[in-house]
C-alpha cells in the first residue's frame, strides 16, 4: 500500500452507511416532533376558539337572565322577528302543550286511519311506563297495536266498553295498567331499599298481584321473622286485599300481636312505605 | 412528547363543546319562555311565510306541521274534556342528564276550572327518561258545599298530578252528567243518534235547533215538564223540585250532591226529600214515607235517569 490512510473499503461503506441510517432517523425523528407540535398548537388554538365561544354565549345568557329579572312582563324579542321564526315559535309552544297531556294521563295523535292513544302511569309524582293503544276508528272501533302487557285483561275490558263508550274504556284499561305499575313500584322499592330485612328471596308474579316473601324486623337488638303472603284481590287497586302475617309457631305472644299488627298495616300503607315505618319505629 | 398532553387539551375540548351545546340549548328555552306572539301575529306569519316560500322548490312543511299540532292538540282536548288555557315554564337548572322547568298551567276540566303550579325534574338515565313532580300546587273549582281540602292536600303532599288530573276528570263528568239531566229534565229536548246535533257525552243529551218540530209523540209529556220541574238554584245548584199545581204545598226534592273523598273518588249522592202539607194527603201517607227508599231502588235498577223520571210521572199524575 502506497502512503495514505489504508481503510478496509467495507469498513467505509459500513460507516457511511450508518451515518446515512443515523440522518435518515434523525429527520423522522425531527419531522414527527415537528408533527407534534403542529398538533399541539392546533389543539391550543381550538381550546382557546372553544373557550371564547363559551364565554361569548355565556355572556348571552346572562343577559337574559338579567334582563328576565328586571321586568316580570313578556319580553319581545329586539329585532323584528321573521315569519319563519314565529312559527318556529307556535310549533314548539304547541308541542310543548301536547306533552303536558302526558302529564294528565290521556294523550295520544290521530293517524290516518284513527288514533294513537298513550296511557301513561306514576306513582305518586314519579312517572313510570306508558302504553301504547293504536286505533282504527273504520269500520268500527278497534285496536289495531298496543303495547298492553299480556297479563293485563285487555280484551275483557274491550269486549265491555270499546264499542260504546271509548272514554270510559281509556280509563278502567287505565285504572288497571296504573294499579298493575305501582303495585311493582312497591315491591322495586322494597327489593332496593330494604334488601337486608327481606330473607331470601322475594317471590312475585308478573301482574304483581301476589307477593310471598320472608322478613325480619328488629326491635330492641331482637330480631323477629316474620312470613307474609300478599294478594292483591282488585286489579284495579294497589294496595292488598289480604296480608297473612305468619310467625315461627314457637314464637311468643308478643311476637304473634306484632304479625298481626303488620297484617293491618300492610293493607293500609304502600309496602315501602310500611317498612319505613318499621325502621323508624 | 407524551400522549398525556394531547389527552389533556382533548378532554378540555370535549368538555368545552359539550358547555357550548348546553348554553345553547338554554339560550333557546329562554327565548322561547319569554316570548309571546299572539294568535294574529301566527296568522299574519302563516300567509307570510307561504308567500316566502312560494319561489323555492322545497316544499312547506313549516305550516303543515302546525296544523297536525294544533288539530291533535284540538282533539286531544275535546276528547278528555281537559282544556288548557293558559302555560307558562321556566328552566330553572340544566345539565347534561338533568332538566328543572317550573311550571304554572291553568285551564278547564268541562266547566271546572283549575290552577297547578309545579316543578317537573327531567333526568337522563341510562335506559330513558324519568319524570317526576315536585312542589305541586294545586287550586280547583270544586262548586258548592263540596269539601275536596282533604283530596287537594294529599296531593300536593306527594306531587301527585296523574291522581289530581284523573280524580279531577271525573268529578268534573260528574258535575257536566249532573247540569245535562237537570237541563233535560227543566224541559229541553231529547234526540238520539243525530249526528248534526251537540252532544252531551254523559248522558247522550243532544240539542239540536230543530228540536220543538221533530219532537213528535213526547211533545205532550215534554210540554209538562216546565211546569212541575224547578231547580230553584238554577242547573248549577245541587237539587231538583218537583210540585204539582193542582196539589199545592206537596212537593219532592230530589237532591244530588257530589262528593270527592281522600283518594279523589267521586261520589254522587242522590236522596229524595218529601214536603207534605198538613192536610189533604193523609191518605198517601205511606207511600209518601216509603218514598225515598222506593227512589234508592229504582236508582239502583234503572239509573238516575228513569228513576227522575218516574217520580215526575207520579207528581205529574196526582189530580
Amino acid at each position: 500500500m502506497e502512503g495514505g490512510k489504508a481503510c478496509a473499503p467495507s469498513g467505509v461503506f459500513a460507516h457511511l452507511e450508518m451515518l446515512e441510517v443515523q440522518s435518515h432517523e434523525a429527520a423522522v425523528k425531527q419531522e414527527e416532533m415537528e408533527q407534534q407540535e403542529e398538533k399541539l398548537a392546533r389543539l391550543k388554538a381550538t381550546v382557546q376558539e372553544l373557550r371564547l365561544r363559551r364565554d361569548e354565549l355565556q355572556a348571552k345568557v346572562d343577559l337574559q337572565q338579567k334582563g328576565q329579572l328586571g321586568k316580570e312582563g313578556v319580553m319581545l324579542p329586539p329585532a323584528q322577528p321573521s315569519a319563519q321564526a314565529v312559527l318556529e315559535w307556535k310549533i314548539k309552544s304547541l308541542k310543548a302543550m301536547l306533552r303536558l297531556f302526558y302529564l294528565t294521563g290521556i294523550s295520544g295523535k290521530l293517524t290516518k286511519k284513527g288514533v294513537c292513544f298513550c296511557i301513561s302511569t306514576a306513582y305518586e309524582g314519579t312517572y313510570l311506563d306508558s302504553y301504547y293503544l293504536d286505533l282504527l276508528t273504520e269500520p268500527e272501533v278497534q285496536i289495531y297495536r298496543h303495547s298492553v302487557p299480556i297479563f293485563i285483561p285487555l280484551e275483557e275490558i274491550a269486549k265491555k266498553y270499546l264499542q260504546t263508550d271509548i272514554r270510559r274504556f281509556l280509563s278502567v284499561l287505565s285504572d288497571h295498567l296504573n294499579a298493575y305499575v305501582q303495585r311493582r313500584y312497591q315491591a322495586d322499592q322494597l327489593q332496593k331499599h330494604f334488601s337486608d330485612q327481606i330473607e331470601g328471596k322475594l317471590q312475585r308474579n308478573s301482574l304483581c298481584d301476589l307477593l310471598v316473601f320472608n322478613y325480619n324486623v328488629s326491635r330492641k337488638s331482637k330480631t323477629f321473622l316474620f312470613k307474609v303472603r300478599l294478594l292483591y284481590g282488585d286489579l284495579c287497586c294497589s294496595l292488598p286485599t289480604e296480608a297473612v302475617v305468619s310467625c315461627a309457631s314457637d314464637a311468643p305472644a308478643s311476637v304473634a300481636e306484632m304479625a298481626a299488627a303488620h297484617s293491618g298495616l300492610f293493607r293500609r300503607v304502600a309496602l315501602h312505605k310500611a317498612f319505613r315505618s318499621f325502621g323508624s319505629a | 412528547m407524551d400522549n398525556s398532553i394531547f389527552q389533556v387539551y382533548e378532554d378540555e375540548i370535549q368538555s368545552l363543546e359539550e358547555e357550548i351545546e348546553l348554553l345553547a340549548e338554554k339560550y333557546e328555552d329562554s327565548q322561547q319562555e319569554s316570548t309571546f306572539f299572539s294568535d294574529e301575529e301566527i296568522l299574519m306569519s302563516i300567509s307570510s311565510y307561504q308567500t316566502e316560500i312560494k319561489g323555492h322548490e322545497f316544499p312547506s312543511n313549516l305550516k303543515a306541521e302546525l296544523e297536525t299540532l294544533e288539530t291533535d292538540l284540538s282533539f286531544l282536548m275535546k276528547f278528555t274534556g281537559i282544556q288548557f288555557t293558559n302555560h307558562s315554564k321556566k328552566t330553572v337548572e340544566k345539565t347534561r342528564n338533568r332538566t328543572v322547568q317550573k311550571h304554572r298551567l291553568s285551564g278547564n276540566c268541562h266547566s271546572l276550572s283549575f290552577q297547578l303550579d309545579f316543578q317537573l325534574l327531567e333526568m337522563q338515565n341510562k335506559e330513558n327518561v324519568s319524570v317526576v313532580i315536585t312542589d305541586l300546587s294545586i287550586r280547583m273549582e270544586s262548586g258548592e258545599n263540596s269539601d275536596v281540602s282533604k283530596f287537594v292536600e294529599r296531593a300536593e303532599e306527594c306531587g301527585n298530578l296523574l291522581t289530581f288530573f284523573r280524580s279531577f276528570s271525573s268529578y268534573a263528568e260528574w258535575y257536566e252528567h249532573r247540569r245535562c239531566t237537570f237541563r233535560h229534565f227543566k224541559g229541553n229536548y231529547i234526540l238520539k243518534h243525530d249526528p248534526e246535533a251537540g252532544l252531551c257525552r254523559s248522558c247522550s243529551e243532544v240539542s239540536h235547533p230543530n228540536m220543538r218540530s221533530e219532537s213528535g209523540g213526547s211533545k205532550g209529556i215534554m210540554a209538562k215538564y216546565p211546569e212541575i220541574v224547578t231547580l230553584p238554584e238554577g242547573l248549577l245548584g245541587d237539587h231538583i223540585v218537583l210540585r204539582n199545581p193542582n196539589t199545592p204545598g206537596f212537593e219532592l226534592m230530589i237532591v244530588w250532591k257530589i262528593h270527592m273523598d281522600e283518594e279523589g273518588v267521586t261520589i254522587p249522592v242522590l236522596d229524595l226529600l218529601t214536603k207534605v202539607p198538613e192536610k189533604g194527603l193523609e191518605q198517601k201517607m205511606a207511600t209518601i214515607e216509603n218514598a225515598p227508599s222506593h227512589f234508592r231502588s229504582v236508582l239502583l235498577l234503572l239509573g238516575i235517569e228513569a228513576a227522575i223520571d218516574n217520580l215526575i210521572k207520579v207528581v205529574g199524575s196526582e189530580k
